[in-house]
């Protein structure tokens, strides 16, 4: 039985940069990262590829689909994915999406793996790690009209069905869905693994097929965020710092606990 | 540039310590055989009747086995270089003037023998004991064959020079034998093998039937003045008997204890035999075992490695992968993957275990050893080479071959080593280690992306961010925010200036190590150096990628810079980190990058000499020794070891040195990727570092390398010994800053 994973990729500012290199322009509530910060494959998505290259490991017959949305420096993203194993990769870049929010994000997909059909399952980070809203996965089931398994620590296909073991708070538990279905994956699924160096030169000849809107039947004109930024601003840290003063440690000892019992802390 | 100077005085060094040991051991026989020659009145006559109590025909045999003999010697090492042939091209012939010279300094001179004072002195015993041996064996056949020279004062200064020959190899002999067989010297313990055992006993069994039949000779014939068949019969004389001294002791003692004519003539006659079937043997042997080093390892001393920027080690500048394109395979992973070469250097690894000794893994207790590997290497060649050989022939593959990396070679022994070079200083044979480990990570990592989890970290790190440092919460201007806060004004370099000053990755990231860029900046700003700085242009230079096994992103980095240094007129680069400094000297010039690189240390010490930067006593540092941990990769692989002591010296310091220092220094663990890879097993290597630092009594370790600055002081915090001695650790830019402050204090005082 061949098998046709899609999966979905994001490419990010990168997020080891110190937090003193972004900048908030609070008027038109943007991030603004300082120039020269490498744009990076948000990581839980390489290890969506990860997971569906191990699927393919244990059964062989299987097309690893690269998708993403964004301008044409996602297309680094894409071929760090087609290094890694994945087979092909779609971008689909159309400027008129530039500012498209979780929703319109999720149309979009949803009309390019509907485009990209047949498919048997759709896998996603469990978040981008710029926003972290971990919300794409999710509604794209919803528009697909699909199965959902969110934060998934292990993937697998068997009999026709998706086998996964989600991460709890306080363990883990095992669900099955029919295919097609989405899984969103945790870092606890492992490491992605590192590209092999013929298979970074095979992936840098490999064509990414280009999409716009139109490509897809959509009209951006109609596709309107649902998410508004009513305000955004580095939140402020204060931090204050006091001494205690005394003659003897048991002095200072009593006078630690007395300001702790009224600051309420103890 | 002064560089120069220094790496000639250096080989100078190098020849005059081998000419000693050449002299010492060579002349002995050499002078002798000439006072003997003045001293000598009235033995003209002087000679020996060659094939004495010998039949006539034995010399034909002679000729006849010696034939076949050479025959068998040469069967062996063409037997091998056929297993070698199955390996890729390598050019070794170029500069042959030059090689020749390295075989003069290295093989016949035995120039890196004295780093082991016993075993240096027992090989050079025997070496040259041999030596004369086999050159009075051949000078003999002459006499007796063409002309007969050997008489009167030649032939008695010949006779003792001989004995005394005989005498120093068999005393090389008992040295070894007793350093195998009662010390049991732990450089040998791969050295067990039949082969080695047997070949000891074999020599002392041919020097000591030789002393027997010469005393046997001397006996029947100079001590009874019998008449010997020399030109058609001469008497011979007892005064000739003392110049083949240990001969006329034996023959003497042999009369004195009234042994028989017919007893002496039998034992004569007998040993004869056995020594000639024992002498041929010998020669036959060398084409084959550990003895076979005399022809396999002078040839590698003659193909050594050449480096066209004076690199010292073969493992100083890796050979690049010319063409990604058309490489049948990215680095060695099965036998055919090496070169000949390298296939050649297992072959010639004698196991003498010096590597060993000197390997910073193997010493902390990690899987990696030098000569182990090699000899794994050999092993397998061994077993699967002629089937290989077949089966090419046939055109066939042989379906059960094992691969190098990470099978017959454990992956734990190709991630142990930092690459320090301390096993190809060490190695008499010139055998070159890191190339084929290298070389074997390059498989690994780009074949099959099978590497330590921290390297893969490391190595996606470096791809994705330009540097190696994941985490930080600096960028590469940082430090100089910081400095225009203070009021200085760091130079950018826009090609006016003279020097690029490389800051390097850690010396900008790492805060620690920025502390040493500004030292270095404010130093190089007060004493008037012409220079400029990179900022945000900087990327890594490569070297964690290279010796990570990542040869592709090594070029693309590399190649970038390259283009970099071109596009801003960069000519001179001034670098603090030596992983930097090596490999903008010696491997940028692969990709066509050709700059001149001054360590910061070299620099200095030129500005100090030069009175542009006048140092004062530290007060604070009174009392407290300092101690130079010499960098790897400065110290080994580029011979610079003068000038930081020059600095510290230069700053009226108390220094000690640590046991290993200079070139024989050891590593502080972070060489070769290690910075960011973990150790996979054993005690830290900082840990036995800095152990020693507190050793040797310092108080302050001086370093010359961010790497080791950033070992030393997680070592000083974790050696128990280092904590209570207070152990301090700071770079030589630093101790210069602060010594350079207390002279302009004193002065304005």
């Amino acid at each position: 039985m061949s098998l046709h994973i899609i999966c979905c990729v994001k490419q990010v500012p990168d997020p080891e940069t110190p937090a003193s290199q972004f900048r908030v322009d609070e008027a038109a509530k943007k991030v603004i990262p300082a120039p020269g910060i490498a744009p990076v494959p948000s990581q839980f998505d390489t290890i969506g590829v990860e997971a569906a290259l191990r699927i393919r490991d244990a059964l062989g017959d299987v097309k690893i689909t690269v998708l993403s949305l964004g301008p044409e420096s996602f297309r680094d993203a894409i071929k760090h994915c087609l290094a890694m194993g994945a087979d092909e990769g779609v971008l689909i870049n159309d400027p008129a999406l530039a500012e498209a929010d979780h929703w319109v994000t999720a149309q979009v997909l949803a009309a390019a793996i509907q485009k990209l059909a047949p498919y048997d399952l759709v896998i996603t980070g469990r978040q981008a790690v710029d926003w972290d809203m971990g919300v794409v996965g999710p509604t794209l089931a919803e528009l697909l009209g699909i199965p959902c398994i969110t934060i998934v620590k292990d993937v697998k296909v068997q009999d026709g069905k998706v086998v996964a073991e989600r991460v709890l708070l306080d363990g883990f538990e095992t669900v099955e869905a029919p295919l097609p279905a989405v899984v969103t994956v945790s870092n606890e699924l492992g490491e992605p693994r590192y590209p092999q160096l013929r298979q970074i030169m095979m992936a840098a000849r490999k064509q990414v097929t280009v999409w716009t809107a139109a490509d897809l039947g959509l009209d951006p004109s109609q596709l309107k965020n649902r998410v508004n930024i009513e305000a955004l601003y580095v939140p402020q840290t204060k931090v204050e710092t006091e001494f205690i003063e005394g003659d003897t440690v048991e002095e200072k000892v009593d006078r630690l606990l007395q300001r702790l019992r009224e600051a309420k802390l103890i | 540039m002064a560089i120069e100077v220094k790496v000639r005085s250096l080989r100078v060094r190098q020849l005059l310590t081998a000419l000693s040991f050449f002299t010492a051991v060579a002349l002995i026989p050499l002078v002798a055989a000439i006072a003997v020659i003045a001293a000598s009145e009235g033995m003209g006559e002087a000679t020996r009747q060659v094939f004495f109590n010998i039949a006539k025909w034995a010399r034909i045999l002679v000729y006849a086995v010696t034939a076949v003999i050479l025959l068998v010697l040469a069967y062996g090492p063409l037997s091998r270089l056929r297993l070698w042939l199955l390996g890729k091209k390598e050019e070794r012939w170029d500069r042959p003037w030059e090689r020749a010279r390295f075989f003069l300094l290295y093989g016949v001179g035995q120039g890196r023998l004295p780093n082991d004072l016993y075993a240096g002195l027992m090989h050079l015993l025997i070496f040259w004991g041999w030596t004369f041996l086999f050159i009075g064996t051949v000078m003999l056949a002459f006499h007796d064959d063409f002309v007969e020279y050997l008489e009167g004062h030649v032939y008695l200064g010949y006779s003792l020079a001989l004995d005394l020959a005989g005498v120093a190899a068999t005393v090389g002999i008992l040295m070894a034998l007793y350093r195998r067989y009662l010390w049991k010297h732990p450089k040998l313990r791969l050295g067990s093998l039949w082969d080695d055992v047997a070949l000891l006993w074999l020599m002392l069994a041919i020097l000591l039937t030789g002393f027997v039949i010469e005393g046997m000779r001397v006996g029947m014939t100079e001590l009874q003045g019998a008449t010997i068949d020399v030109h058609g019969g001469i008497a011979s004389d007892p005064d000739w008997a003392p110049w083949s001294p240990i001969g006329f002791l034996i023959g003497k003692a042999a009369l004195e204890s009234g042994a028989s004519q017919g007893f002496m003539e039998m034992l004569h006659k007998s040993l004869w035999w056995l020594h000639l079937a024992m002498a041929t043997g010998w020669v036959a042997w060398v084409g084959y075992g550990k003895i076979s080093h005399i022809l396999l390892g002078s040839a590698n001393i003659f193909l050594r490695k050449l480096s066209p920027t004076g690199a010292a080690l073969a493992g100083t500048a890796l050979p690049p992968i010319a063409d990604f394109e058309t490489a049948e395979r990215f680095g060695a992973g099965y036998l055919r993957d090496f070169t000949w070469k390298q296939l050649m250097d297992v072959d010639v690894c004698v196991r003498c275990g010096r590597c060993e000794a000197h390997c910073p893994a193997y010493n902390t207790g990690k899987e990696l050893t030098p000569m182990g590997f090699l000899q794994d290497i050999k092993r397998y060649l061994t077993e699967m080479g002629p089937r290989l050989l077949a089966a090419r022939r046939k055109g066939e593959e042989v379906q059960d071959e094992r691969p190098v990396a990470g099978d017959v070679v454990s992956f734990n022994t190709i991630w142990d080593c930092v690459t320090c070079g301390a096993c190809e200083y060490q190695c008499p044979l010139f055998i070159e280690h890191i190339p084929k480990l290298m070389d074997m990570r390059r498989y690994l990592v780009m074949e099959q992306a099978n590497m330590p989890e921290t390297a893969q970290a490391t190595l996606m790190q470096l791809e994705q961010r330009g540097h190696p440092w994941r985490g930080t919460q600096l960028t590469r201007t940082t430090w100089i925010e910081e400095l225009a806060r203070e009021g200085v004004e760091v130079p950018m370099f826009d090609g006016t200036q003279e020097y690029l000053y490389w800051v390097g990755c850690t010396g900008a990231l790492q805060e620690r190590n920025v502390k040493v860029t500004k030292a270095i900046v404010r130093l190089l700003l007060q004493s008037g150096v012409s220079f400029g700085v990179l900022g945000a242009e900087e990327t890594c230079s490569g070297d964690p990628a290279r010796r990570l096994g990542n040869e592709y992103l090594f070029q693309m980095q590399a190649q970038q810079n390259i283009e970099t240094f071109k596009a801003k007129g960069v000519r001179k680069v001034i670098a603090n980190c030596p992983h930097c400094f090596n490999t903008i000297r010696h491997e940028y010039p692969q990709l066509d990058g050709h700059f001149e690189v001054v360590h910061h240390t070299q620099l200095f010490a030129q500005l100090v000499a030069e009175g542009r930067l006048q140092p004062g006593t530290i007060e604070e540092l009174w009392g407290f020794p300092v101690t130079y941990h010499d960098p790897c990769y400065l110290a080994r692989h580029n011979d610079i070891v003068a000038e930081p002591r020059q600095v510290l010296q230069a700053m009226g310091l108390e220094t000690v040195e640590m046991e290993r220092h200079r070139k024989h220094t050891f590593c502080c663990g972070a060489g070769g990727g290690h910075m960011w890879v973990e150790e996979s097993k054993g005690r830290r290597i900082n840990h036995t570092r800095t152990a020693e630092a507190v050793a040797s009594g310092a108080r302050v370790v001086a370093v010359a390398c961010p790497f080791c600055l950033q070992m030393f002081e997680e070592g000083a915090g974790s050696v128990p010994e280092a904590a209570k001695q207070g152990l301090q650790v700071l770079d030589v830019a630093e101790l210069l800053e602060r010594s350079v402050a207390y002279s302009r204090a004193a002065s304005v005082r």
